[in-house]
């Protein structure tokens, strides 16, 4: 022990007198605040927004429920929307969908940029409406990636690594002394795990320092702390792998030059190679989705709704709501176009529904066959596992889009049952409407 | 300077390791080339079958009225260009789907990205991502050595001494491993014009690629030279251009692209959105009667025709307020989306500048450019599909309002025949020459920057500074 500290000691030595590894190790300082902070900026400008919709929300409701009081005293009249319609009055019920972002954002964007994370739901939205694309920015600026603290983590600390490890070991062979030191009745592997582990718990030290204080200022370790601590778990077990991959380049090394080419390569190799040759292959497999299935039903199936007779509609509005059949106009035999005309919305969703689940299937399979490659490819499965904790991954939007659907659903049901049973909207009708989209 | 050129090469031909290295370079050159020309003709296949699909719908329309038509609408799918094999650009991030309906400029939807978990950060194993990334790294492993192991080795001397001038050693050795560089980027130019249907386009495109690539070779080499010759061991040489190489891919690129977008912000999608919304309703709106400047535009019409009731116009009043409801809205989307354009070009601009630092930013921009898959283009299409999606609904709001209908006639229907008579979507992507601008500060600084690095060796690399 005491000589593996004597090591420890020469090595922070070696360290100090290396301007190379100092102003590295101060630059990559640097790439994790910068990293952290842009996390923090996207978070606290998602939250900002979300802060501000959900206040244009509240006056919106306070507006509806003015006009409420207004049209009940009969000091304005109905307007061509008439709220106290139940059609209308849940499609003046502002309820928005949000993604909320996680405080664990700070540590990874992961695919935050490429999906919206407010939507307005009415009960002719869908989960693939164009008012969900991402956020507007510039796609090159995309292309080539945001700097946050999981790139950094995953692509750039192998080449600080790389920058702290390349010549230990090479030198003494490059200065051709190494043999001199294996005479101090040390074996090389022993010496250079030794000299390994300070530069491990160096970085594993060095990452928890920056990021502690981020943890703190955006709330994470109130609100989740569990998932901060997997995410050191993953930070030592990934730089773990990374160091194990280098003792043995260097345990066999020629020199520090000869090591840092078969280092680079190495990261070369795992952070781009693979990565592109799976992110290539599965496009190959599952080409782009066009969603024309989506579309389909977008336009031309929902017309073939809109054209069907009122009788038709009525019984298949009958048969895909039962809960229909026990309301006023069930048991009314004459034709409301207007009732029928008020619940398509209902018809059309179902339509919906089932080519959601056949679009969020095929991308399954994809995702599959990318997570099938994780041994292979274990850079982009650390980086996905980061992305699921800091919950900004494809499975965190497929939340979303989850909950979207849900409230579509409670319009829609809002929206058949008081119209089929020719519910007057009153102020109080209303509140429960608004209060019925605040339990999602 | 060609004798050294020469016998550098005989040495590297010696050298087995290096012919191994060659050969598994120009196998997996080809290997990723026609998997990108199969992976992109797939795609492009997927894509011309569902623009078919939806001009089959569009001809099978059955009668209906305009302007449910112009609801029903159409939709633009982006196409991929000839080039997209080698270089994917911005095309896995981007929407590839916009759709083309009355009232509004939608935006593109549906990329690649958002369909899957995120896999590759640094694109698809295209040709471009070899001859961006691995081989400069490759180059850089061949140019280290050259000069500071001939120091090692004394060498050095023995040439000096035999009467070879220091700069012209530099300059051979470099020159020597930029041909090999070139080599494989001629190789990689060479299977992929063979396996496409390449015209005079896109040999333009691919000339003006192995400039820039070549370009970019040049000074990876040269630099990688220099420092072997100035610096005092391999070691260091190699740490300098290590470090170069990974400040200009992996650093710069990413900081300074975060930084264009703070110095020229874009308006959040919120603010984009209710602006465009309080503009647009100080126009028309088609769709409600008691519109005060329908009121307007209705007395215009009534004066004009000399009648005294919509009922007496020959026309179609509803198809003319539908049309005045587009060209209003027209002027407040080209107002909107043209200053997101005109913020995203000043991004762009900028971004370019840093070429000036960076080469590699240069390139990466160059390369996408030149393949038809950068911003430049895909605003292109934007436009175009846009200016389709006008055409398309003021031919329908004509037929609303000189078809023979009159106003509030709104079962009146026209059958498939008009339909099939609007031509359908096509898009072609602009031509190199006309969008050169656009690239002319990227070859600016791969130029600049290949004259910096001559200069340097020019000026740094005499035998009083080396030995």
């Amino acid at each position: 022990m005491t000589r593996y500290i004597e090591i420890a000691q020469s090595e922070f030595v070696h360290l100090v007198r290396s301007p190379f590894k100092t102003i590295s190790l101060i630059l990559f300082g640097a790439a994790v605040i910068y990293g952290c902070q842009n996390g923090y900026d996207l978070f606290k400008t998602h939250s900002n927004e979300i802060i501000s919709i959900q206040a244009n929300n509240d006056k919106s409701i306070a507006n509806m429920i003015l006009q409420y009081e207004e049209i009940e005293q009969g000091t304005i009249d109905k307007p061509r929307r008439d709220p106290t319609i139940p059609y209308w009055a849940v499609w003046s019920t502002p309820s928005h969908a949000f993604k909320y972002p996680s405080p664990m954002m700070v540590f990874s964007l992961g695919q935050s940029e490429q999906y919206g994370y407010y939507k307005r739901v009415t009960n002719w939205s869908t989960i693939f409406d164009s008012d969900l694309a991402e956020e507007i920015a510039n796609p090159e600026r995309m292309a080539i990636g945001t700097l946050d603290f999981n790139f950094v983590l995953i692509y750039l600390t192998p080449i600080l690594i790389i920058i702290l490890l390349f010549n230990i070991g090479g030198l003494e062979k490059d200065l051709r002394f190494d043999n001199l030191i294996y005479l101090n009745n040390l074996s090389k592997e022993r010496w250079l795990l030794a000299r390994f582990s300070f530069y491990y718990l160096l970085t594993v030290l060095l990452l928890l320092m920056l990021i502690t204080p981020y943890a703190l200022f955006s709330g994470v370790l109130q609100s989740a702390s569990l998932e901060f601590f997997k995410l050191l778990l993953i930070i030592s077990l990934y730089l773990l792998i990374w160091y194990t991959a280098f003792f043995f380049i260097n345990v066999s090394g020629n020199g520090s030059s000869d090591q840092a080419v078969k280092m680079i390569s190495v990261w070369l190799v795992f952070c781009i190679i693979i990565p592109g040759a799976i992110h290539q292959i599965s496009s190959l497999k599952y080409p782009t989705n066009y969603m024309t299935d989506y579309l389909d039903v977008s336009r031309d199936q929902s017309n073939k709704i809109f054209e069907l007779p009122s009788e038709t509609l009525r019984e298949e509005l009958l048969k895909a709501f039962p809960i229909l059949q026990t309301t006023l106009y069930a048991s009314d035999t004459s034709v409301n176009k207007a009732i029928i005309n008020r619940s398509l919305s209902g018809l059309v969703n179902m339509l919906n529904k089932d080519v959601a689940r056949t679009i969020e299937w095929s991308s399954e399979k994809k995702n599959k066959f990318i997570k099938s490659f994780s041994l292979l490819n274990p850079v982009i499965y650390f980086q996905n596992e980061i992305n699921a904790l800091t919950d900004t991954d494809y499975y965190a939007y497929k939340r979303y889009r989850s909950d979207i659907q849900e409230m579509i659903d409670i319009k829609i049901n809002l929206i058949l049952e008081d119209t089929w049973n020719k519910v007057t909207v009153d102020k109080e009708k209303y509140i429960q409407y608004v209060e019925s989209f605040k339990k999602i | 300077m060609i004798n050294i050129i020469l016998n550098e090469w005989k040495m590297l031909v010696r050298n087995r390791v290096f012919i191994y290295l060659t050969i598994f370079f120009v196998l997996s050159l080809s290997l990723v080339v026609w998997m990108g020309i199969n992976q992109n003709s797939a795609q492009q296949e997927y894509r011309n079958k569902a623009q078919r699909h939806v001009r089959t719908q569009w001809d099978n329309l059955e009668a209906m009225n305009p302007h449910r038509a112009a609801h029903y609408g159409s939709y633009a799918f982006k196409p991929n260009n000839l080039l997209n094999s080698m270089d994917g650009g911005i095309n896995d991030i981007t929407g590839n789907v916009i759709q083309l309906e009355g009232h509004v400029q939608n935006e593109i939807v549906y990329s690649e990205a958002s369909q899957s978990l995120s896999i590759s950060k640094f694109g698809k194993l295209k040709s471009s991502l070899l001859l961006q990334y691995v081989i400069p790294l490759f180059l850089i492993f061949l140019a280290y050595g050259s000069i500071s192991n001939e120091k090692e080795t004394q060498r050095l001397k023995l040439l000096i001494f035999q009467g070879i001038p220091m700069t012209r050693l530099v300059f051979a050795k470099s020159l020597s491993i930029w041909i090999y560089g070139s080599s494989l980027l001629l190789a990689t130019v060479f299977i992929q014009s063979m396996l496409i249907r390449s015209d005079s386009e896109v040999f333009r495109r691919l000339t003006l690629l192995v400039f820039s690539y070549g370009s970019y070779y040049y000074i990876i080499t040269s630099l990688a030279t220099y420092f072997s010759a100035r610096l005092k061991n391999n070691t260091s040489a190699l740490s300098a251009i290590l470090a170069t190489w990974i400040l200009w891919t992996i650093f710069l690129p990413k900081i300074w692209g975060n930084a264009v977008e703070k110095i020229h912000p874009l308006p959040s999608r919120m603010a984009f959105k209710a602006a465009m919304k309080e503009e647009r309703s100080k126009g028309i709106d088609g769709h409600n009667p008691s519109d005060k400047r329908r009121e307007e535009l209705k007395n215009k019409y009534l004066t004009e025709y000399k009648v005294d009731s919509l009922q007496q116009l020959p026309i179609n009043f509803d198809g003319i307020v539908m049309q005045e409801d587009e060209e209003y809205g027209n002027l407040v989307w080209d107002k909107h989306f043209g200053s997101n354009y005109t913020i995203l070009q000043k991004q762009k601009g900028l971004y370019q500048v840093s070429g000036l630092l960076n080469p590699f930013a240069s390139l990466q921009s160059a390369s996408m450019g030149f393949c038809g898959t950068d911003m430049i283009h895909h605003l292109d299409f934007l436009k175009k599909a846009e200016d389709y999606r006008r055409i398309l609904i003021k031919a329908l709001n004509d037929k609303h309002a000189y078809g023979g209908s009159k106003t509030g006639d709104w079962g009146w229907t026209v059958d498939s025949t008009f339909f099939r008579s609007v031509q359908g979507f096509s898009y072609e992507s602009p031509k190199i020459n006309d969008q050169m601008n656009y690239y002319l500060i990227d070859i600016l600084c791969l130029l600049w920057w290949g004259l910096l690095v001559t200069f340097m060796i020019k000026l740094n690399t005499n035998k009083k500074i080396i030995l």
